[in-house]
C-alpha cells in the first residue's frame, strides 16, 4: 500500500494508514486510505460533530421550520454569518436560530420544563411558522432530557403545529457524518407518509442529497421544471418541511449527494420501492448526462437535450475562456465529503487544472473510492488530515489555489495560498451551467488576484517593486497566454447577473399537461 | 491478449471516472447494480432489446443505455466487434468492475455487518 507518512504525524504513527498517493498504474484495490473512524487522539481534527451534521448540514437547510437547538446557546451559533444554504422564503431559517440555553442548574434540576417553554414562546413569537425540529445536544442527552416527550405534550396543546425530533448530540458518532445518517433515518421513521401531495405533473421527482447553497438547488430545480418535471421535495436545501413528509408519492429519487442522503434513499428504496438514481451536477458533461438520464427515466429525453444544446451554447464559451487561462494549474481538492468525486475529474477536464490532492473531513472509505478512481495519478489522497498534515501538504505541494473550508481556508492564506470556499462558495451558485462558469471565474479571479501576488512579497526581506505600475488580473493572466489565445472571438468572460438566482422565483414554466390519472 | 486488456482498461476508465452506479455503500448492493447495468449494456451493445418492467429496471436501463452510448462514442472499435466479441468484452469487464469495487476493494465498510 503506498501509504504517505507525514513528518509532522510521525508521533502518531496510527495516521499514516490514512493518507495515500495514488502511484502509477495505481487502483482503488492498491491505493485506498482507511476512513470514518474516531479521530486518533494527539491529532487536531478539522471535523464537525454528529450534532452539527445533522443540524448545520441536513436539518437547518428546510426553510419553513423554527430549528431549535436543546442545549447552550453556543451550539447554534452557524447561522446566517456562516451557512449560505439560502431559501426562497426570505431566508427564514438562517435569519432566525434558537437555542434552549441551557444552564449549569438545568444539567443540575433538568432542562425540560424550560424546553417545553422554549417551545411554545418560539411558536408565539412566529405564529406563522407551526413546523419545528428539536436537536438533542451533547449536554441534554447526557441528563437524559426526554425531547419526545415534550414535543407530544406540546403538539397535544397545539395541534396546528408539528414537532420533528432529532436524537443525534454531538458524541454519536466519529464525525458529523454519524449525524447525517441518524437525521436520515429518524425523518423517515417518523415524518415521511403523512402528508399526501398535489401531484401536478406525470413525472415527479425527490431531488435529494442537495442544499441550496447559494441557490444550488434551485437552479436544478429550474432544469427539472423546464423539462416539465415535479420536483416534490428537496432533500433538503430550500425544502419544506411538508413537502418532505410526502417523499414517498415520487416515482424517482434523484441522488445528488450519496455520503450526507443515500440513507433516506435507501430506506425509501425498500419502504416504498422508490429507485434512487445518483447524479452528478456540477460540469457540463456529468450535468448534462444527468440531466438526460432522469428525463430519459420517463422517456422525455428531447426535452432534456433541448434544455442541454440551449444551456450549452449560451455558456460553454465562457467556460472555455477560462479554461484557457486555468489550464496546468495546481488544485489541492480538499471538501468536507462529496465534492471530492464530484470535481475531481470534471475540474480537470473542463478547466483543464491539475489535481494534485483529494482530502475529506469526514467522508468514508467510499467516497475515497470514488474520488481516488476520479484523480489523476501522482495524487495524494488524505483521510481527516489534522491541521499540521495540511499545512506541511501545501509547503511540499505548492498548489496555486486550495478549494476547502473556512478554517483551513483561513490557514492556508497565512501561508499564501489562496482559497476558496468548498462548503459554501465564494459567488455562487457553482451548480449548473452557469454556475459551473462562476466557479471557474473564482478559481481564476482567486489565482490571479493582484492582491494575492503582491501577498508572495515578504515586506522584511524582499525587494518591493515600487516602480510597477497598476496591475490587473487580465494583465497577469495574459501575461502566459499567446496571443491567438487571448484575442480568440469565440471565447468569453462571465456576461452573467450577480444575482442568477432570484429571477427564477418568478419564472414561468411551459405547462405540459398532465395526462395520467392520480 | 494485451489487445483485450487495453480495451477493458479503456472501458474501466471510463466507468471508474464518469459514472457513480459501480459505488452503492453496501457489497451486495454493488453486485446488484455491477450485473445488472452491466447486462443490460451488453444487451444494448449487441442491438438486443430489453424492456424495463419495474422502476428499479427502469433505472438499470437509463445507466445502461447512457454508458452504451458513451462507449460508442468514445471508443469507436466497439462497434466493429461482433456479438460474440462484445459479450466477451463485457463479461471480461464486468468481472474486472466486481474486482475493483467489491472483491478486491479495501473498503471495510462493504462487509460491516453494523453497517
Amino acid at each position: 500500500m503506498p501509504y504517505h507518512e507525514f513528518k509532522c504525524s510521525e508521533c502518531i504513527p496510527e495516521r499514516k494508514m490514512h493518507a495515500v498517493v495514488k502511484g502509477p498504474g495505481e487502483d482503488i484495490t492498491m491505493a485506498l486510505p482507511l476512513g470514518y473512524l474516531n479521530t486518533i487522539p494527539g491529532s487536531i481534527s478539522e471535523r464537525g460533530c454528529a450534532y452539527c451534521g445533522a443540524k448545520h448540514v441536513i436539518g437547518t437547510p428546510m426553510k419553513d421550520v423554527i430549528h431549535l437547538s436543546h442545549g447552550p446557546v453556543g451550539c447554534t451559533y452557524d447561522t446566517w454569518q456562516t451557512k449560505r444554504y439560502i431559501s426562497d422564503n426570505d431566508n427564514f431559517q438562517l435569519k432566525y436560530t434558537y437555542a434552549s440555553d441551557v444552564k449549569e442548574k438545568n444539567i443540575v434540576f433538568g432542562a425540560e420544563k424550560m424546553l417545553k417553554q422554549n417551545i411554545i414562546e418560539a411558536f408565539k413569537a412566529f405564529p406563522k411558522i407551526k413546523r419545528m425540529t428539536l436537536y438533542q445536544t451533547c449536554a441534554t442527552a447526557l441528563i437524559g432530557d426526554d425531547m419526545n416527550a415534550i414535543a407530544d405534550e406540546v403538539m397535544e396543546e397545539m395541534p396546528d403545529v408539528d414537532i420533528f425530533v432529532c436524537n443525534s448530540p454531538g458524541f454519536r458518532g466519529p464525525s458529523q457524518s454519524g449525524g447525517h445518517h441518524t437525521i436520515n433515518i429518524a425523518w423517515i421513521k417518523d415524518k415521511v407518509g403523512q402528508v399526501e401531495p398535489k401531484i401536478t405533473s406525470d413525472y415527479v421527482i425527490n431531488y435529494v442529497g442537495e442544499y441550496n447553497i447559494q441557490g444550488d438547488s434551485e437552479v436544478m430545480a429550474d432544469y427539472f421544471r423546464r423539462m416539465g418535471i415535479q420536483v416534490l421535495s428537496t432533500f433538503t436545501g430550500n425544502g419544506s418541511y411538508d413537502d418532505l413528509r410526502a417523499m414517498h408519492r415520487a416515482q424517482l429519487n434523484v441522488l445528488e449527494c450519496a455520503r450526507s442522503a443515500e440513507y433516506i434513499c435507501n430506506e425509501l428504496r425498500v419502504r416504498y420501492g422508490t429507485p434512487r438514481l445518483d447524479i452528478d451536477g456540477f460540469g457540463f458533461e456529468p450535468l448534462s448526462n444527468s440531466l438526460r438520464k432522469v428525463a430519459m427515466f420517463f422517456g422525455i429525453e428531447d426535452r432534456a437535450q433541448a434544455l442541454i444544446d440551449e444551456e450549452t451554447a449560451r455558456w460553454k464559451p465562457e467556460l472555455d475562456w477560462y479554461k484557457e487561462r486555468l489550464k496546468g494549474k495546481k488544485v489541492c481538492l480538499w471538501p468536507g465529503g462529496s465534492k471530492l468525486w464530484h470535481w475531481a475529474n470534471v475540474i480537470h477536464e473542463e478547466m483543464g487544472v491539475e489535481v494534485i490532492s483529494v482530502y475529506t473531513k469526514f467522508g468514508h472509505q467510499g467516497d475515497m473510492e470514488k474520488g481516488i478512481s476520479r484523480c489523476e495519478e501522482g495524487a495524494l489522497a488524505i483521510d481527516d488530515p489534522n491541521e499540521l498534515e495540511s499545512v506541511e501538504a501545501m509547503l511540499s505541494l505548492k498548489p496555486d489555489i486550495i478549494f476547502t473550508g473556512k478554517r483551513p481556508g483561513e490557514v492556508a492564506k497565512k501561508i499564501r495560498v489562496p482559497y476558496l470556499n468548498a462548503h459554501a462558495y465564494h459567488n455562487g451558485p457553482w451548480k449548473g451551467y452557469e454556475g459551473w462558469v462562476r466557479f471557474a471565474r473564482d478559481i481564476y479571479n482567486a489565482i490571479y488576484s493582484p492582491i494575492h501576488q503582491l501577498s508572495l512579497l515578504d515586506i522584511s526581506k524582499d525587494e518591493i517593486p515600487t516602480g510597477n505600475g497598476f496591475v490587473t488580473s487580465g494583465m497577469i493572466a495574459n501575461a502566459g497566454l499567446a496571443e491567438e489565445v487571448i484575442s480568440a472571438g469565440d471565447l468569453r468572460q462571465y456576461s452573467g447577473k450577480y444575482d442568477c438566482v432570484s429571477d427564477l422565483k418568478n419564472k414561468i414554466y411551459p405547462d405540459f399537461k398532465k395526462v395520467t390519472e392520480e | 491478449m494485451d489487445d483485450i486488456k487495453g480495451k477493458i482498461a479503456q472501458l474501466e476508465d471510463y466507468i471508474m471516472k464518469k459514472c457513480l452506479w459501480q459505488f452503492n455503500s453496501r457489497a451486495w448492493d454493488r453486485k446488484d447494480q455491477n450485473e445488472n447495468i452491466l447486462k443490460i449494456s451488453t444487451l444494448l451493445l449487441c442491438e438486443e432489446h430489453f424492456i424495463p418492467e419495474t422502476p428499479a429496471d427502469r433505472c438499470y436501463w437509463v445507466e445502461a443505455v447512457s454508458l452504451v452510448d458513451a462507449f460508442k462514442n468514445r471508443y469507436p472499435w466497439i462497434s466493429a466487434l461482433n456479438k460474440t466479441e462484445k459479450k466477451e468484452l463485457m463479461e471480461a469487464l464486468k468481472e474486472r468492475i466486481d474486482f475493483l469495487t467489491i472483491t478486491g476493494s479495501l473498503n471495510k465498510e462493504l462487509t460491516d455487518p453494523l453497517y
